[in-house]
């Protein structure tokens, strides 16, 4: 059962990573990015080190993206604000 | 019956995640998909939620499990709030915003 | 430029960039361009970008290279997951073994990362330190670093944050920021008896600090955080963790001699010095993730 749950969240790994990668829209980028990192927190809680889980749903999903967006909005990237 | 009632909550959340992440796919307008997207942060998760409450140990741990619910009652409204106000305050087309095209 | 300066003025004034090249007419006038030597001949990187065909091959070649090397050093590394590897026996044995009798500690990372591994640690909050120094050097505003039309669209973000009719952010962030870093608090305390430790609460607080300032703008953040106030605790911190740690480094590796009190494991003030290590590392890494946020929101904590 478990080892079933690893499989199907490695497999949605490797899209986020290959998504990431491929997209050309920068804002979707991050979404995804985002995305990657929780599901890397769910692998790390299921490997059983709850320390680096916590880390990783912290950095990875909440202040990573805050930075990107606002360096997205620092470069005027964002659709609708200002002449962006 | 402890599990049962426990199991039909957790069903009950699963169904409202199931239908909220099918919105999200349906909807086409921004507000329409965060619409269906916030019932699923709220609803959902209040529901899965207070099934592990029933199937907790102790008082302790389902008082924990009452602030996670408490937590997102309040953050995830507030989130919601926030990104439809951006988008009506940003999006100018008038198309998209009535007849969703 | 005509009054004498003493030396350090002079200094001073060419670091910040303020000192002007006496007769700068002349001194470009008499300045020769230097001929440039072309070392390559033909095979120069301006040839080779040219050449479309050839620069696409090399970079392919170049990056198959790469790879073969790095694979052929991974085929000779001990194979993963390998009983008979000091990583996999000797090195985990001795870590399970006497890890809670050693540090004190019953969250065996904690143990590792802040007493066997403890200058590895120091090093990443270096990194992050300087990190945000960089970023303080790049986007901090002073008299160099200033344009109209930035002062402009932060006087606009300013105006539409005070004349916000609906105050549910605020609220919001009034009733949650307090137990967002509540919970950051406990989870740096408790490092060395839970799962958590510096670096996530130090994030945590992070996370509820943002929250507060982007619901409420930088000026209401000024009155209790302050760019002095952010150098304070970094550099506070910094030299409390090197103080900690040169100590065992200067009594022996094993604290030979001069025996901390480790205290009963499981107590809430035991292991040593991991709680007051922890505490640094959470501070530095909270004030670090406030301050890339307030420098890239406005260019000033």
């Amino acid at each position: 059962m478990s080892a079933g749950i690893q499989i199907i969240l490695l497999v949605f790994l490797v899209a986020c990573a290959l998504a990431v990668s491929l997209t050309k829209n920068l804002f979707i980028a991050v979404i995804v990015f985002m995305g990657y990192s929780s599901i890397m927190a769910v692998i790390w809680l299921l490997l059983e080190s709850p320390d680096l889980a916590i880390t990783e749903a912290a950095v990875g999903a909440g202040v990573d993206s805050v930075l990107f967006f606002l360096t997205l909005k620092k470069v005027h990237y964002l659709k609708g604000t200002r002449e962006g | 019956m402890r599990e049962v009632i426990a199991a039909i909550f957790i069903i009950i959340g699963l169904i409202v995640f199931l239908l909220s992440i099918f919105g999200i796919f349906r909807f086409k307008y921004v507000l329409n998909r965060i619409h269906a997207a916030a019932l699923g942060d709220t609803l959902g998760l209040g529901a899965i939620v207070v099934g592990l409450m029933i199937m907790s140990v102790n008082f302790f741990a389902a008082a924990k499990f009452f602030l996670i619910i408490l937590f997102f009652w309040l953050s995830g409204p507030i989130a919601t709030h926030s990104i439809a106000k951006v988008e009506i305050l940003t999006n100018k087309n008038y198309e998209e915003r009535v007849r969703e095209k | 430029m005509g009054e004498k300066k003493s030396f350090w003025k002079h200094l001073k004034a060419w670091v910040d960039g303020e000192e002007v090249i006496l007769d700068a007419d002349k001194y470009i006038v008499s300045r020769s361009v230097k001929e440039k030597k072309n070392w390559g001949g033909r095979y120069s990187m301006e040839n080779i970008k040219g050449n479309k065909k050839l620069y696409g091959f090399l970079s392919v070649a170049i990056s198959v290279l790469f790879i073969g090397i790095m694979l052929s050093v991974v085929n000779d590394l001990p194979e993963f997951g390998n009983p008979s590897n000091p990583a996999n026996n000797e090195v985990m044995e001795r870590y399970l073994e006497s890890g809670i009798e050693e540090t004190g500690a019953i969250n065996f990372v904690a143990g590792m990362i802040l007493d066997y591994r403890a200058f590895d640690t120091f090093g990443e909050s270096n990194v992050l330190f300087l990190a945000v120094m960089c970023v303080v050097l790049l986007l901090k505003k002073d008299k160099n670093n200033y344009s109209e039309k930035e002062e402009a669209e932060n006087w606009e973000d300013d105006y539409f944050d005070e004349n916000e009719k609906r105050p549910i952010l605020k609220v919001g962030g009034k009733l949650l920021a307090p137990l967002i870093i509540l919970y950051g608090i406990y989870v740096i305390l408790n490092g060395h008896l839970s799962p958590g430790g510096g670096f996530s609460g130090g994030t945590i607080i992070g996370a509820g600090l943002i929250l507060y300032a982007s619901a409420y703008g930088q000026k209401k953040m000024q009155t209790f955080f302050t760019f002095r106030t952010f150098t304070l605790i970094c550099v506070a911190c910094l030299l409390t963790y090197c103080a900690c740690k040169s100590y065992s480094f200067f009594t022996g590796a094993n604290h030979v001699g001069y025996e901390i009190p480790k205290g009963i494991p499981g107590n809430i003030l035991s292991s040593g010095f991991i709680l007051p290590l922890n505490i640094c590392v959470g501070l530095i890494v909270a004030c670090t993730m406030y301050g890339f946020y307030a420098l890239f929101t406005k260019g000033d904590i």
